[in-house]
């Protein structure tokens, strides 16, 4: 799985690289518009490290707000599968909160709770917090009726048992849901470092964005690649186990 | 009858001087550095004012922000002309970026810091030492700081490095002794709140610490000076003249008009007094054209970056500098 995901991203990495190329020496474009290979390659050597513990600067801030997200949206999904209501009136908030853009609301953030961690963790975890709570909400609110109806008629029927059920019948959806949002807490943190942290791979892209330095971006996106594959494959892994394990249980 | 004829003719006169074609304007698009500011006030008056139609000239003025590179887009052809400071156009052209510069618009960087010199002694560059200096990492304040820094045997060590954003809010809590910001542009601002607060400021000046660090100035391809020297000259007339009009006091209402309309966010008042201080920064010594190239300056811009390695290998400044003929 980790070796397919990381030639899949190589093989993207290296199409987007190959094409500005082409573009630079069919333009005859300088270094400054598009680094040469030589460039690309001298600036790699000399920020691999730096940019590398930047990326998983970024990669802890985003698994963090990941899981804060996660833990949140059940939550919210349990409380919201109560009534008909209630579920409505959350999926509505959620919908017009998304609404927002990030980069509106961050400076706010940043401003009530300083460049630090805090800013960085919330961003990231609102993010992918509203698909995984629309996502959740959706799943938490269906009744598995053939399954459930067993044990509301025997009076067997809890709070508890009903999450379990719906968890266990969506189980593939809930994985997929949770695979697809690491993306976007990735891609959120990156955003609220570059919009005003001062540590990071996203604040490393604005620096050397300043500097108009697209060689150091490319390293930077490389790193990043390599970082979310590595993250997504370690969340598809640990979804595969537990649905085995559910299924042998 | 006789007066029929006139008639007819001198109608006939009208209609036909009515549908001769006009000279064809030539379009060439400049973009700009930043967003519509007090920065760009000439600029917005050349062409709202037909300093350009007048030249023959249909010049779109663009604006520019953060994500735009006005050196790329001239390489790229999506632009004739541009404004830039003078680190991007070194950085441009250490890479090998075919480019010129025509004209400074500034002649003296409108890079200052703020800071409260009751809460702050500061009489000279020696006293930065030990102090909280707000710096935006990778931009040309942590050149021209840095530059500062080594003219008065500061080590880094000496000071605490502070990572500012667009939230003054450190400075204003007094967390940091010197904000950076443009004389012609917040410091307006910011001078007023702090004015409405009770507080004294001042700010330190860059250039009368010895560290002349150019701005923004104009810019064009090679190519395009060798292919289109006509275009180029007419160009830069225009400009230039647009320039002079906009700073003269006498066409100052025109002016603040021209800039309002494009800029609708800051208010007339703040333009009034950003405007006072941009005509102090872009006006050359008397006696000196509008736009005239400080090459000593520049010369000392290469020197600073070359020092700091913000520039792979030394650039010959001369080279860069051109006045077309």
């Amino acid at each position: 799985m980790l070796h397919r995901r990381f030639y899949q991203f190589l093989i993207i990495y290296g199409l987007g690289l190959g094409l500005l190329l082409v573009l630079k020496y069919s333009l005859n474009l300088s270094d400054y518009v598009i680094p040469s290979p030589d460039e690309i390659g001298r600036t790699g050597r000399a920020y691999a490290w730096p940019y590398l513990l930047a990326v998983l600067n970024t990669l802890g801030v985003a698994i963090l707000g990941h899981i804060l997200s996660i833990c949140l949206a059940t939550i919210v999904a349990v409380i919201g599968r109560l009534t008909a209501w209630i579920g409505s009136f959350i999926r509505t908030a959620a919908f017009n909160i998304q609404a927002y853009p990030i980069v509106a609301v961050a400076p706010i953030i940043f401003i009530l709770l300083g460049d630090g961690l805090p800013s960085r963790l919330l961003i990231a975890a609102m993010i992918c917090y509203f698909p995984l709570l629309l996502s959740f909400i959706g799943v938490f609110s269906e009744p598995v009726r053939e399954i459930e109806h067993f044990y509301e008629s025997t009076g067997r029927m809890t709070w508890r048992l009903q999450v379990k059920i719906r968890a266990f019948e969506n189980i593939r959806k809930l994985t997929t849901v949770i695979v697809g949002s690491a993306t976007m807490a990735m891609v959120g943190t990156i955003v609220a470092e570059f919009i005003a942290a001062t540590a990071g791979i996203g604040y490393s892209i604005r620096i050397a964005l300043y500097q108009s330095d697209l060689a150091k971006i490319l390293v930077a996106l490389f790193l990043i690649g390599v970082g979310t594959s590595l993250y997504l494959v370690s969340l598809e892994w640990a979804g595969n186990a537990i649905q085995r394990r559910l299924k042998s249980a | 009858m006789q007066t029929m004829l006139k008639l007819f003719f001198f109608s006939s006169l009208i209609f036909l001087s009515a549908c001769a074609p006009q000279e064809k304007l030539e379009e060439v698009n400049y973009r700009l550095k930043w967003l519509y500011n007090v920065s760009t006030i000439g600029d917005l008056y050349a062409d709202a004012q037909g300093h350009f139609a007048r030249r023959g000239l249909k010049v779109n003025v663009k604006p520019g922000g953060p994500e735009r590179d006005a050196l790329k887009e001239l390489e790229l052809g999506h632009a004739q002309f541009g404004v830039a400071s003078a680190d991007q156009v070194l950085r441009a052209a250490s890479k090998g970026a075919p480019i010129v510069v025509l004209a400074q618009l500034f002649q003296v960087n409108p890079l200052h810091w703020i800071y409260r010199p009751d809460r702050t002694a500061f009489s000279s560059g020696g006293d930065l030492k030990g102090k909280r200096i707000g710096v935006t990492f990778g931009g040309n304040d942590e050149a021209i700081l840095r530059a500062l820094l080594a003219r008065y045997g500061i080590a880094e060590t000496e000071v605490s490095l502070f990572s500012v954003r667009y939230d003054y809010t450190p400075f204003y809590e007094g967390r940091v002794d010197f904000w950076p910001l443009y004389l012609n542009a917040q410091a307006v601002i910011i001078g007023e709140k702090l004015e409405k607060a009770g507080e004294v400021y001042a700010f330190l000046s860059p250039d009368q610490l010895g560290v002349r660090f150019v701005a923004n100035s104009v810019v064009t391809t090679r190519e395009m000076l060798a292919k289109r020297p006509g275009t180029v000259k007419r160009f830069l007339s225009a400009l230039l003249d647009g320039w002079r009009d906009a700073l003269d006091p006498r066409n100052q209402e025109k002016a603040i008009q021209v800039l309002l309309e494009a800029d609708r966010e800051t208010p007339e008042a703040v333009v009034r007094r950003q405007l006072s201080v941009t005509r102090d920064l872009t006006l050359p010594p008397s006696g000196a054209e509008f736009g005239r190239i400080d090459a000593a300056a520049w010369a000392q811009t290469e020197e600073v970056m070359r020092a700091q390695n913000l520039i792979p290998a030394p650039v010959d400044v001369e080279s860069l500098l051109v006045t077309p003929k």
